[in-house]
């Protein structure tokens, strides 16, 4: 059975396709690229990748699972997390000026209201989870839209806390 | 040391791996373990892996792991003699261990006595200057805010704040910067009253540059405490260590006698008679200075037990019983031997600033090979809930030399997997195949002053890595809700259903009930 996906590299989406010769061969297309792989899955969760035709090539073994919304795959010693291009994840103060919960976790202090103007290194939400303390900061200039965060509040991961109207920083000089 | 078992039954106060290596420990002395659990805690890899379980109801530590009446009444109910309490929890709370035996059951620690004159950072500094070990500059009492900033002034910066009570980190940070002295005490006072339920807090000169080395010191309720030499836990990260090895690379075997000499002094002095800790910094001078004791057994513990061949477990369960050393210990050479290292695996993302995870652990894979342990608490399907510790398991190695030791380690943490949450083993393998930790230039800010070993490459996934993920899920689907693995446990994907077969599916386990 052919498989397509989608996956966001280095902010482009590349799409990815698997589509099943003979045996346990498979012709995999990354973007423009095209490969050939034997793949046969194994026990525990794995699939050995061998490339085809290339005799010296090392062959891999690689582990994959859902995490949440993205897609985790090891191969190589190396693991990679890759999103989807809808699924667009933040870890709070992603920039985007929507403070999210990184992790589920209790508000500790919340130092900002609507109104405030705030800086984007400016520590917003403290939140304690995992027995740490974690801050949150703004990560753009701007102005403080909402608060839904409460200090003694627990929030789930991903949970809006705050959310800040970039304003256009002009250059003084 | 073919000796009876000196305990029909003990419960273990903790949960995860320890509670797993605890249980191990305790069947190998043909004792029966009883677990404790909190509800999100009912299937946790402890729990499996105990011969009783016992719900504590609830899910957050406090109402759990960390409530005296109700682990003394699960003790009671389960017909345990004795409890261990790990590490973490109530290992180092006298409190709890005055409670265990005024309820005449035994506790596998120290004496809450011993406990007591170093349980907090000022007493142990108290009592490691009178036994003429030697310490930081610094002050043993809380003067309050502005009384500690006076002193962090004399004493000149840097310095450290650190709570009183305080273990593992928490309630700990260094100030570079006079002006940042006021929000580090607050920061610290709030997570020491939160950790510990103590906000005292103290300030004592760091040493820079320094490496973290302690000894392992075992005694008995005999007088007779003996050190098992030193580990060296220099790769910390915000004070929480991530690798740690024995023997230290530099460690010779005049400086292991001196420091093993204090250790053993101060313990002695405090009557000390269990399995503890003397942590030290070590300048690049060769100075130590003694940072604090922990009465408890630590997590590294793994690295002491591969090199010099004692369980640690063992001799704790035996000493608690009133076992002597002279006799546990006779005949053995406790030498350290070989090289052992550790790494630490938490569910954290080191790529972003460490933080925290919690989920659904859809495939674990953890290594095997020679010279490899696994302490782990984990497995596929198990969901890490986001009340406790982040750390997931320890994988450990022993190799004959320290350069093998560490390419024993990188390939085990390439033959590792844990998927579905975010982990911190490529960023363990990245340090490991560091030239500064392969050549052991170590120190305790390393991490610190080496951000990208935290951030990781920065090139986007080759086209292999996309490759692989797509055949992962073309070839093996069931993989991508963490099949595999044998019947039954595949794709149980979060969901509670499913789980009668895990439970069916394990030989001895049973659900403890009422009392016998």
């Amino acid at each position: 059975m052919k498989l397509r996906k989608e996956y966001l590299r280095d902010g482009r989406t590349v799409a990815v396709t698997a589509e099943p010769l003979d045996g346990d061969r498979w012709r995999v297309r990354v973007g423009e690229a095209v490969y050939e792989f034997h793949a046969q899955a194994l026990g525990d969760g794995g699939v050995k990748l061998a490339p085809v035709g290339q005799e010296f090539e090392r062959s891999f073994v690689a582990y994959g699972a859902a995490a949440g919304k993205d897609y985790m795959v090891r191969v190589n010693g190396r693991t990679h997390r890759l999103a989807a291009p809808a699924a667009r994840q933040s870890g709070g103060g992603g920039g985007d000026g929507t403070i999210l919960a990184p992790m589920t976790g209790t508000v500790l202090e919340v130092n900002c209201k609507p109104g405030d103007t705030v800086a984007a290194d400016q520590v917003l939400v403290v939140l304690s989870a995992m027995k740490m303390e974690h801050k949150l900061i703004a990560g753009v200039v701007g102005v403080v839209q909402s608060v839904a965060a409460k200090a003694g509040g627990t929030v789930d991961q991903g949970a809006v806390l705050a959310v800040v109207e970039a304003v256009a920083v002009t250059d003084e000089s | 040391m073919a000796l009876n078992p000196p305990f029909r039954r003990v419960l273990i106060a903790n949960r995860g791996e320890i509670a797993v290596r605890i249980s191990r420990g305790l069947r190998e002395l043909g004792i029966e373990s009883v677990a404790v659990h909190s509800d999100v805690d009912e299937r946790c890899a402890h729990v499996l892996h105990a011969d009783h379980a016992i719900p504590l109801g609830g899910d957050s530590a406090a109402e759990t792991y960390l409530d005296f009446d109700k682990i003394l009444a699960a003790c009671k109910r389960s017909g345990a003699e004795a409890i261990h309490p790990g590490y973490g929890f109530l290992s180092e709370n006298s409190a709890f261990a005055r409670a265990v035996r005024d309820a005449g059951l035994t506790f596998i620690g120290p004496s809450p006595e011993a406990m007591d004159r170093l349980g907090s950072k000022k007493a142990a500094r108290e009592e490691a200057l009178a036994a003429g070990v030697p310490t930081t500059p610094g002050t043993e009492q809380d003067v309050g805010d502005q009384g500690l900033i006076a002193v962090a002034k004399q004493i000149g910066m840097p310095v450290m704040v650190k709570a009183s009570a305080g273990g593992g980190g928490r309630g700990m940070r260094l100030v570079e910067r006079e002006q940042d002295l006021a929000e580090a005490l607050a920061a610290g006072r709030r997570e020491a009253k939160a950790s510990f339920g103590d906000d005292r807090m103290i300030v004592e000169r760091a040493v820079f540059p320094a490496r973290h080395i302690e000894i392992q010191l075992i005694g008995d309720r005999h007088g007779h405490v003996v050190s098992l030499h030193e580990r060296e836990c220099s790769v910390q990260r915000r004070h929480q260590k991530v690798l740690e090895e024995a023997p230290s690379a530099v460690v010779d075997e005049a400086l292991r006698q001196r420091m093993g000499e204090c250790a053993v002094a101060l313990a002695k002095r405090v009557g000390y008679d269990n399995a503890g800790t003397a942590e030290f910094l070590l300048d690049d001078q060769g100075r130590f200075y003694f940072l604090e004791v922990n009465t408890r057994l630590q997590v590294e513990h793994p690295v002491t037990e591969l090199v010099t061949g004692v369980d640690l477990v063992h001799l704790q369960v035996h000493v608690a019983a009133g076992g002597r050393l002279e006799q546990l210990l006779a005949g053995k050479d406790l030498r350290p031997r070989g090289h052992a290292i550790e790494a630490r695996i938490c569910a954290e993302s080191p790529e972003q600033g460490y933080i925290p995870a919690s989920g659904l652990l859809r495939l674990v894979r953890e290594p095997e090979g020679p010279g490899l342990r696994v302490d782990s608490g984990v497995y596929t399907g198990w969901d890490v809930p986001p009340f406790y510790d982040s750390m997931l398991a320890k994988l450990i190695v022993w190799a004959p030399d320290r350069a093998t030791a560490c390419a024993r380690l990188s390939q085990a943490l390439r033959d590792t997997a844990y998927l579905g949450i975010p982990t911190n083993v490529d960023f363990l393998r990245r340090i490991v195949d560091d030239t500064a930790f392969r050549s052991s230039r170590l120190r305790t800010d390393m991490l610190k002053l080496r951000p990208e070993l935290a951030a990781g490459p920065q090139e986007p996934p080759e086209d292999l890595a996309l490759a692989a993920a797509v055949l992962c899920q073309a070839v093996a689907p069931r993989g991508a809700g963490g099949g595999g693995g044998g019947s039954g446990g595949g794709g149980a994907g979060g969901a509670s259903q499913g789980s009668t077969a895990v439970w069916s599916d394990l030989a001895g386990f049973r659900l403890f009930e009422g009392s016998r």
